[in-house]
């Protein structure tokens, strides 16, 4: 076993491993910490792939800043195993039949097709600066016009966000 | 593309209106004038193509040919109607107008960008720009605790299918090694990968969130009934016929010659769809949550051309898309006038306001599909399209069933205007120039109904 191959193998144990450790763990705040470890070692994977810029942003954008957002807003609301809602047994047996089910379908299409294996060959598309010249030749148009959708986002935030002055008419507007 | 980028400078436009104009019924002015020009670029765009050459810009990653020129035209000239009845209205929902426009426009670029994608990167982007300012709009009575609700269902629920659409195109992905709609590998070949199948199946549930169709469908009422109804009424209309035009356009271009697989599915959904929202809307008290409901009746109809594919399914796709969101909006604009939003509500409102009653009749009957109206040749469209597909005569007949049902309940608000005494209550006061356009919107009616192939393009 190659060294490349022995830090495969133990990135994708954590990787799976952390995962499980998200859905269940009882505590949200051990979930979102997992979460984190997750996301480290899909990282990892990415630099193994020659992708140096994803494993950056991944763990920028992602353990970063959209994790601290979430550990922030599960500390703000206090979640306690008492304010947890129950759930109704029925209900909970019907979730794990369709999942069960999901779980089954998804598993039978990958055993019998035929996946086409990627090609270990050294690609240099990861590096940024190819990344930039795909983004901004072959891949413009959804670069470019991503920026509406920010754009709308944002409006909303303020839309949403801002507070306004009470309105007179709020009923059956 | 013309109308792409004309929807996204305009959108941005009319953001900066809300900076420098502050006299709201100037922006609304303004917003009319926006929408108008957007029609027009949409009309010159359709005007000057190339009708037996599509256009394939930025490596073949979007593909505009007639059919989307056609169909972007009639959503811009439908959103330009909405804005002319209802943009006055928008000033009662909240303080951001301005905002409330640039979204309306910005969901406009995303149907655009349904109507003509040809990669399912695009795809992917439309939907959601065509979504997020809906969880916006659906959210902007703040003070309303329904509002609010709608806006966090909504959202929730979409960005959880999101996820579904995003496994499905993976899958796809992994089958067929690429993004491409038309370059898909099982095109060509008669075996399927099972792959490849679960990915279409993961597509279909998507879609079906979005266009609300059963099981898929349990937000609908919620969402369109919380929301302020000026944006209940843009939701139910231009923006499903937008989703289903990107419905179409994926199961028939691509998937095509897989319909022995997923076809069965469809019409699952369909007589489910048909089933819940035509007797699930018998028993509603508000008209409001009635035509939520019978929204989703609607979409049941519109799966049909998704079902069969064949040419008169697109063509059953334009004129149903037209005559149902034409009928609504004037049912909506009608709506919004009103104080009380149960049956009740509509008491004698044709002696109070004849001229109102006798444009909402109209409106109601083109949605239960009486003949000479747009919504009996739409039935009529996406039923012959799909008994020339063959295979599915027990869902015409089982859709003829239901129909048949949905005559109860519009006929309900009918017989409320014009049979039963009471004070039928008025929100604002009804002009000469809403009398005119409800009217121009009646003609429409009639006019789809008369004259259908002036719509199919």
């Amino acid at each position: 076993m190659s060294a490349y191959e022995a830090i495969f193998w133990f990135l994708t144990v954590v990787a799976l491993s952390c995962a499980l450790g998200v859905i269940l763990s009882r505590n949200p705040v051990s979930s979102v910490l997992f979460l984190i470890a997750t996301f480290f070692a899909i990282s990892g994977h990415y630099i193994l792939m020659n992708a140096q810029f994803l494993a950056i942003v991944n763990i920028i954008v992602y353990a970063g800043a959209i994790m601290v957002l979430f550990l922030f807003v599960i500390m703000l609301m206090n979640l306690n195993a008492d304010t947890e809602p129950q759930k109704n047994k029925l209900v909970q047996l019907a979730g794990v039949i369709s999942g069960g089910i999901l779980f089954l379908v998804v598993l039978a299409a990958l055993k019998s097709s035929t996946v086409k294996t990627l090609e270990q060959t050294a690609t240099d598309i990861g590096l940024i600066k190819n990344l930039g010249k795909t983004l901004f030749t072959k891949f413009v148009l959804p670069f470019e016009i991503s920026s509406v959708l920010f754009l709308s986002a944002m409006i909303g935030a303020v839309v949403l966000g801002k507070k306004g002055t009470p309105h007179p008419n709020t009923e059956n507007s | 593309m013309k109308a792409i980028i004309a929807a996204t400078i305009l959108g941005i436009v009319l953001m900066f209106t809300g900076l420098f104009v502050k006299d709201k019924k100037s922006v609304v002015s303004i917003a009319i004038v926006a929408m108008l020009a957007l029609f027009g670029v949409s009309i010159w765009e359709y005007s000057t193509a190339d009708p037996t050459a599509p256009q394939e810009l930025f490596n073949n990653l979007l593909r505009i040919d007639n059919y989307a020129l056609w169909f972007n035209m009639l959503m811009a000239g439908c959103t330009f109607l909405y804005v002319l009845l209802m943009g006055k209205r928008f000033i009662s929902v909240g303080n951001h107008v301005a905002e409330y426009f640039t979204l309306i426009s910005f969901i406009l670029c995303g149907i655009f960008l349904l109507t003509s994608y040809n990669n399912l990167l695009m795809l992917f982007i439309g939907i959601e720009i065509m979504s997020i300012p809906q969880y916006i709009l659906a959210g902007s009575d703040k003070r309303n605790l329904k509002s609010n609700e709608a806006s966090l269902k909504y959202f929730l629920m979409g960005a959880f299918t999101t996820g579904i659409l995003l496994m499905g195109i993976t899958l796809l992905y992994g089958a067929t090694g690429s993004f491409y709609i038309t370059s898909f590998t099982f095109l060509q070949s008669t075996t399927l990968n099972p792959l490849a199948l679960a990915g279409i199946i993961f597509v279909l549930i998507a879609f079906a969130f979005k266009v609300s169709a059963a099981p898929m469908h349990m937000w609908t009422p919620d969402v369109y009934d919380g929301s302020p109804t000026v944006f209940t009424a843009f939701m139910s209309t231009i923006v499903k016929a937008g989703a289903f035009v990107g419905f179409l356009r994926l199961f028939h271009i691509s998937f095509g010659s897989l319909s022995d697989h997923w076809m069965m599915l469809v019409a699952i959904i369909t007589a489910a769809t048909l089933l819940v929202g035509n007797v699930t809307a018998v028993f509603q008290q508000s008209v409001k949550r009635m035509l939520a409901y019978s929204s989703i009746a609607q979409a049941g109809f519109m799966l049909f051309a998704v079902a069969s594919v064949n040419a008169t399914a697109w063509q059953g796709m334009t004129i149903y898309a037209v005559a149902y969101t034409v009928a609504t909006i004037g049912m909506f604009a009608v709506l919004v006038k009103m104080k009380d939003y149960t049956y009740d509500g509509f008491n004698g409102l044709a002696k109070k306001e004849p001229a109102l009653a006798f444009f909402t009749t109209i409106f109601l009957l083109s949605l239960a599909g009486i003949p000479l109206t747009g919504g009996f040749m739409a039935k009529y469209f996406v039923l012959n399209a799909a008994v020339q597909a063959g295979g599915m005569l027990w869902l015409v007949i089982f859709a003829l069933l239901m129909a048949a049902i949905s005559v109860y309940y519009y006929f309900r608000v009918i017989i409320a205007m014009y049979f039963k005494t009471g004070d039928a209550e008025l929100n604002h006061e009804v002009t000469a120039a809403d009398k005119i356009l409800l009217g121009i919107t009646c003609a429409l009616v009639i006019l789809i109904g008369v004259a259908p192939q002036l719509f199919i393009g």
